[in-house]
């Protein structure tokens, strides 16, 4: 789409591989944009870019104040446990609050569900 | 019924994805003698949900390959962390742009535009995003006029001090300074360092009111 040129010496430490000088898909941060709303029609070419680098910010402090988390339970590994304690501790992180509370991913079934299907043959 | 193959038919990956999306698909991948598919339903994975994860989310690779490059060497992640985390970066998306939308409806534009993003991140309490993000946007468009390589000549022929990839003071500085322009501090610091001629040495390279870089910055005009 773009090329890696001077411009991804400067900016993305030098990844520029098949996203191009973004670290970031920039056809899915578009395709999400849209989904976000019925009534998103158009996004300037921009938009994606910035998004791919506010992406980046944010996990890299949803990623840090995690394993913080983790530190303190004097673990090595980051779970999801602490994903969502270092939400519940940030006010910034209030809209990801149900997200991280839910039992499993929308597209497939929990495990905590599993005992249920067991138990109801 | 048949598949109905959406236009893009060189992307392979975009075929899959289309058959999800239909519902009557989702039948027909159970019926393997239906002889009016094209594409063999019989070659397909079970039918998923309609959107398929591949597509609302970003790939979990790129999003590890950040996550580590703030995470000590010896740091394990969990499978279900990354994907937790993988939905948030999701979200984090939908709601920013969300409140960018808002804001260009309010506005009666349709566009939504960097400068939007930028405004709903400070209203969303994202501040500490803005600044970075403005300095990455500025160089991104410097790098862009590069490319074209035809301001890159006027920065040259003006004989100022500005080397092609330096940015100029006043690029990144009203973000700061409180450049006088209007509501919004960084995007129209971005704006303003273009349009406005707040260059000292008039690197916008040109006297008019048309920004020397509207041509490759559409999504400005509708700002004219």
């Amino acid at each position: 789409m773009r090329q890696a040129g001077t411009y991804s010496g400067i900016l993305s430490g030098g990844i520029s591989g098949k996203t191009g000088p973004h670290l970031l898909p920039l056809a899915r941060i578009k395709k999400i944009m849209k989904k976000s709303g019925e009534d998103v029609k158009m996004i300037s070419g921009e938009s994606p870019i910035v998004f791919s680098k506010a992406c980046e910010l944010f996990i890299k402090e949803l990623t840090q104040r995690s394993w913080m988390v983790t530190m303190q339970g004097k673990r090595r590994t980051l779970n999801k446990e602490d994903v969502a304690s270092a939400v519940m501790a940030t006010d910034l992180f209030d809209f990801l609050v149900n997200l991280v509370s839910e039992s499993g991913n929308s597209g497939e079934a929990p495990p905590s569900l599993g005992l249920d299907t067991f138990t109801s043959s | 019924m048949g598949i109905i193959q959406h236009g893009d038919s060189s992307n392979s990956i975009n075929n899959v994805n289309n058959i999800f999306n239909v519902t009557d698909n989702v039948s027909n991948a159970g019926n393997i003698s239906n002889t009016s598919n094209t594409n063999a339903v019989s070659t397909m994975p079970p039918p998923g949900p309609v959107l398929r994860e591949q597509d609302q989310y970003m790939p979990i690779a790129n999003v590890i390959r950040i996550m580590r490059r703030i995470l000590p060497p010896h740091a394990k992640i969990s499978d279900e962390a990354k994907e937790t985390i993988q939905e948030c970066v999701s979200e984090f998306i939908s709601f920013i742009t969300g409140e960018a939308n808002e804001r260009c409806q309010s506005e009666q534009r349709k566009t939504v535009t960097a400068e939007d993003i930028l405004c709903a991140m400070g209203k969303l309490g994202f501040d500490d995003y803005i600044e970075p993000l403005t300095v990455y946007l500025t160089r991104y468009r410097q790098s862009e006029n590069e490319r074209t390589s035809l301001r890159g000549d006027t920065f040259l022929k003006r004989g100022n001090a500005y080397g092609p990839m330096m940015i100029p003071p006043h690029g990144v500085a009203p973000f700061n300074a409180g450049f006088q322009e209007g509501m919004t501090d960084a995007a129209r610091a971005i704006m303003g360092g273009y349009n406005h001629g707040a260059h000292p040495g008039g690197a916008a390279g040109s006297s008019s009111q048309q920004a020397p870089f509207d041509d490759n910055l559409d999504p400005f005009v509708e700002f004219k």
